[in-house]
């Protein structure tokens, strides 16, 4: 184990410093957008080292893309590689997949 | 500080915009002229896209065949150590975010408008932009990031089952979308970005901006965020004769949006890679999940 803090608390210290010191003294509309951009960055990073280790449907995924290209689509496919995806999303961007409720 | 190869030209102000490191952009003012000055950076440029020289005949043969585009003025070989190109510096907004908050509604029908004339500049005229098969193209670029992504290749294997392949080929834009195009409150004021332009089935230009990421948003308006499908298809049939349907967009939809999945995984292996770090670059691989679970939506429905 290491020493305190951890991964997930550096993170949070780096995030919180990001929020509360750079950006509000960035008065550059690009500077305030990159800021923002590796502030989400921050976010999946920690969402990823928080998350669940990933579940055994992704290790298929070479084999699935292969045949997918080859034209012989499970017929399971599309639910199937949605879950997948969800998955992914619930790291990257848990609100994107709000649209779709 | 205007630096000296700039200096020669008689530039009396010069500014770099932010943007990519594979291409500059400067704005500068000579003889009381404002300009926009394109020209190469110091990194590898992006695969599949034009040279300077090129992206400069692209826009002089839009201009000519009558394209609200920003005026060519000048290619320079060799300018500073490198080539570049000098255009009319046009005003107006092209956020995305910003011109679908209030999109003048005019818009879709202008774009329609444009769109057909850009289909109709002749070929000949640019013998260099080659023509390429859309799902081999993206499939090769797909196979360059080296990481099995099987939600695009349903979305490709979908799509090539479906699309047309009997239509003639135009000269098309290549990235025909909000935020390539300069909006001002009377409408469509100029096209830009010419630098992906190549030889292809007309449709694919017609639904690029019906691809969910480029509606900045505004979901509800499924053409770029600014107006509906309809008119807007409606009035390109009437100007090109071209029977592109609503069925077909749909398909062209869902390719677009393995497009740009791919589109954001090849940007972040630029990061990746070393030939441009960017945080905004590396975060692009991981927001092509967002497109993978649009386009398994897309033909869920379909």
């Amino acid at each position: 184990m290491p020493d305190r803090p951890n991964a997930l608390e550096l993170l949070e210290a780096v995030r919180e410093f990001l929020a509360d010191e750079v950006l509000p003294r960035q008065s550059d509309q690009r500077m305030k957008f990159r800021t923002l951009v590796a502030l989400n960055a921050l976010g999946i990073a920690s969402r990823e080292l928080s998350a669940e280790p990933r579940n055994s449907l992704l290790e298929g995924d070479a084999e699935l893309a292969r045949r997918i290209r080859a034209g012989d689509v499970p017929e399971d496919a599309v639910p199937r590689l949605k879950e997948h995806v969800a998955a992914k999303l619930r790291i990257s961007n848990p609100a994107y997949l709000e649209k779709y409720e | 500080m205007i630096p000296d190869w700039l200096a020669e030209l008689g530039a009396e102000r010069a500014q770099l915009l932010p943007g990519g490191a594979s291409k500059e952009a400067w704005a500068v003012d000579v003889d009381g002229q404002q300009l926009l000055l394109r020209r190469a950076g110091g990194s590898v440029i992006h695969q599949g896209t034009l040279t300077l020289a090129q992206e400069f005949e692209v826009l002089r043969a839009a201009h000519a065949a009558g394209v609200k585009v920003p005026r060519p003025i000048a290619y320079y070989p060799e300018l500073g150590g490198r080539e570049a190109f000098a255009m009319e510096r046009v005003q107006g907004e092209t956020i995305g975010r910003r011109i679908v908050r209030e999109p003048p509604p005019g818009l879709p029908v202008q774009m329609a408008e444009e769109l057909a004339k850009i289909h109709a500049i002749p070929r000949e005229r640019l013998p260099f932009l080659v023509e390429l098969d859309p799902v081999e193209r993206m499939r090769r670029e797909l196979d360059g990031v080296d990481e099995p992504h099987p939600a695009i290749e349903l979305g490709l294997t979908w799509a090539a089952e479906r699309l047309r392949r009997d239509r003639a080929p135009v000269v098309t834009h290549g990235d025909w979308r909000i935020g390539n195009l300069v909006v001002t409150e009377r409408g469509l004021g100029h096209v830009l970005d010419w630098e992906f332009a190549h030889v292809a089935d007309p449709a694919e230009d017609v639904a690029w901006p019906l691809v969910r990421a480029w509606r900045f948003g505004a979901d509800e308006r499924r053409l770029g965020g600014v107006g509906d499908v309809e008119p807007y298809l409606e009035r390109y049939v009437e100007l090109t004769g071209a029977d592109v349907t609503l069925d077909e967009l749909y398909v062209w939809e869902v390719l677009g949006n393995a497009k740009w999945a791919v589109g954001c995984l090849t940007q972040a292996r630029r990061h990746l890679d070393g030939l441009d770090r960017s945080v905004e670059l590396a975060v692009l691989g991981r927001i092509a999940a967002e497109m993978e679970y649009e386009l398994l939506d897309l033909i869920g429905r379909a």
